[in-house]
């Protein structure tokens, strides 16, 4: 059967990769991309640039209103109610019906929410998209007490913009050092202490409950402390959006499942990003991918696999988080079993490499060092070995070893 | 998109032909150039020199810090990655291309044309 419509449910990062893939793989049939909120934005802005200020909506935008003309994208500003199996296709919450010859479910993750009492209170604030950012920067006025739940990727990067925009902040995390297993213990204590540096508070605790107290919220933590401020941000991870893929009957477990082609267990509908995880051909599951470049390259191989043609090649994982004036990566794997090799600084850890008994890198992670992540990023991929102590000496350039 | 042209303006001489190793970059600040931007230079695998304005259009990063490989430059931040022939971006999450300015090698000096689009006159 050949080809000739295909319908992508959400437009983050996955959706648009997938579209704009399939336009540059020559595929000229009809492509529908259905989200609420329009024209495909980036989010990891939403808890800096944007929300700082220095860029506007235009400015995250994947791509201009101009490019889905240009190249026959359909935007639908909707939202999917349910997947229709016999025939293919959506009903979107206002009852419309839409048909196509292929599904691709894109509809990314919800904020998850804090599991105790009061954490399910409309006022308790999460960031995920456009509109919460929105909401967010109307609260932070200069002296807000935000509290924020969570101090991973996002609450940190909250934590840095909002207090910037001058709120009183404190961050608050059952884990005493947030980030291990992304990027090794040294760099993880070094980047946890930036926030107390910066004047911001840093709680050790467990929320056990958040109630309202006239306009503020209070936090009782689980050891009977009890913390008052005005807003409460929970940034504790996300719940991939399966509703939709299970209502239609297919496999899921923490993430719709797909084979290495984003193939899901119905032979027309694929899941890309956020949303999907790998299962291997041997069976085993993957961890679920929740970054950006992983969207991209999910995105990227769906459109390939739809087609019929070689999927692109994808290196070892990658993500990026900025806070405080820093930039952190990760690539590859922290926590396979490995040793770690440390370059220091001045005394300060400045990347961690995470070192194979047979000499090969599994992963690394650095603090404002992007040519050392791009070197070990291809050091990685390309099996490359190489000696620990040129690794540890800040001396050697890495770029030289990668090549 | 900023489809301005700016008038060129007079070449600069930066050095010999044998100024960067290729793969490498060198940044030109706005005072050496004349040119209101630091232009990043940069010396592809092939040994032909290439420059581009040096401030990533995506955020805040300099594309003389990046990667390059072939006839690419990866940004150092978020990784887009633009073609140092004409600027154009490759990859999100850049949506814009660089501005790309002319370099010549003549008589063994690498000469820049601050303002001057590569490929132009
Ligand atoms: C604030 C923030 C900061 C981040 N920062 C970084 C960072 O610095 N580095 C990094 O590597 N990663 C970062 N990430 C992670 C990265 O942005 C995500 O991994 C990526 O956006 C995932 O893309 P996606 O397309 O799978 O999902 P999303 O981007 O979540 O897109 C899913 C889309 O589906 C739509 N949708 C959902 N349900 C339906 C439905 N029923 N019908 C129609 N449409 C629907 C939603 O409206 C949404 O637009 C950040 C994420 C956030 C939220
Ligand atoms: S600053 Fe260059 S890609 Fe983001």
């Amino acid at each position: 059967m050949s080809i000739e419509s295909i319908l992508i449910v959400g437009g983050g990062l996955a959706g648009f990769t997938v579209a704009q893939n399939l336009r540059t793989r020559g595929f000229t049939g009809t492509i529908d991309l259905i989200d609420p909120a329009g024209i495909p934005y980036d989010r990891p802005p939403l808890s800096k640039a944007y929300l700082l200020g220095d860029k506007d909506a235009a400015g995250i935008e994947l791509a201009p209103a101009s490019w889905f003309s240009e190249h026959r994208v359909g935007l639908l500003r909707a939202t999917v109610h349910a997947l229709a199996i016999e025939p293919l296709g959506v009903e979107l919450q206002d009852g419309r019906k839409l048909h196509a010859d292929i599904l691709v479910l894109a509809t990314g993750g919800s904020a998850r929410p804090l599991p105790v009492a009061g954490g399910d209170l409309d006022s308790v604030l999460v960031l995920r998209s456009r509109a919460d950012a929105d909401t967010l920067r109307g609260k932070l006025a200069p002296g807000i007490r935000l509290a924020i739940v969570g101090a991973g990727l996002i609450g940190a990067e909250v934590a840095s913009s909002a207090l910037a925009l001058g709120a009183e902040v404190t961050l608050i995390d059952p884990v005493e050092t947030p980030l291990v297993p992304a990027v090794g213990p040294e760099l993880a204590r070094r980047l946890h202490a930036m926030h107390s540096g910066a004047g911001i508070t840093v709680v050790h605790g467990t929320p056990a409950g958040i109630t309202r107290t006239g306009a503020g919220r209070r936090i009782e933590l689980a050891d009977g402390r009890v913390l008052e401020c005005d807003e409460v941000l929970v940034g504790i991870g996300i719940i991939p959006n399966t509703a939709l893929a299970q209502g239609a009957g297919l496999a899921t477990d923490n993430g719709v499942l797909v084979d290495e082609h984003q193939r899901t267990s119905h032979p027309g509908i694929y899941a890309v990003g956020d949303m999907a995880r790998t299962r291997s051909a041997d069976g085993t599951l993957q961890r679920r991918g929740e970054h950006w470049e992983h969207a991209m390259n999910t995105g990227a191989t769906a459109a390939a696999a739809i087609l019929g043609q070689e999927p692109p090649v994808h290196g070892a994982s990658w993500f990026w988080s900025d806070r405080h004036g820093t930039h952190v990566e990760g690539v590859g794997d922290m926590n396979a079993e490995g040793t770690t090799i440390l370059r220091l600084k001045e005394g300060e850890p400045v990347a961690a490499f995470n070192v194979a008994a047979d000499g090969r890198m599994l992963g690394a992670a650095a603090i404002d060092g992007g040519l050392m992540i791009r070197a070990a990023r291809r050091i990685i991929d390309r099996g490359i070995i190489v000696p620990p102590e040129a690794l540890a000496d800040p001396e050697v350039p890495l770029k030289k070893l990668a090549r | 998109m900023d489809t301005e042209k700016s008038p060129g303006l007079p070449a600069v001489d930066l050095g010999g032909e044998d100024l960067l190793e290729p793969g490498t970059a060198l940044l030109v600040p706005a005072e050496t150039s004349g040119y209101p931007e630091d232009i990043g230079l940069f010396r592809a695998d092939s040994g032909v020199y290439y420059a581009l304005d040096d401030e990533c259009p995506h955020e805040v990063a300099s594309l003389s810090e990046g990667w390059i490989e072939d006839d690419e430059v990866e940004c150092p931040l978020h990784s887009s990655r633009f073609c140092l022939r004409d600027g154009k971006v490759l990859c999100l999450p850049a949506v814009r291309d660089a501005r790309t300015h002319k370099v010549q090698v003549l008589a063994g000096r690498v000469l820049l044309h601050p303002g001057t689009a590569a490929g132009g006159n």
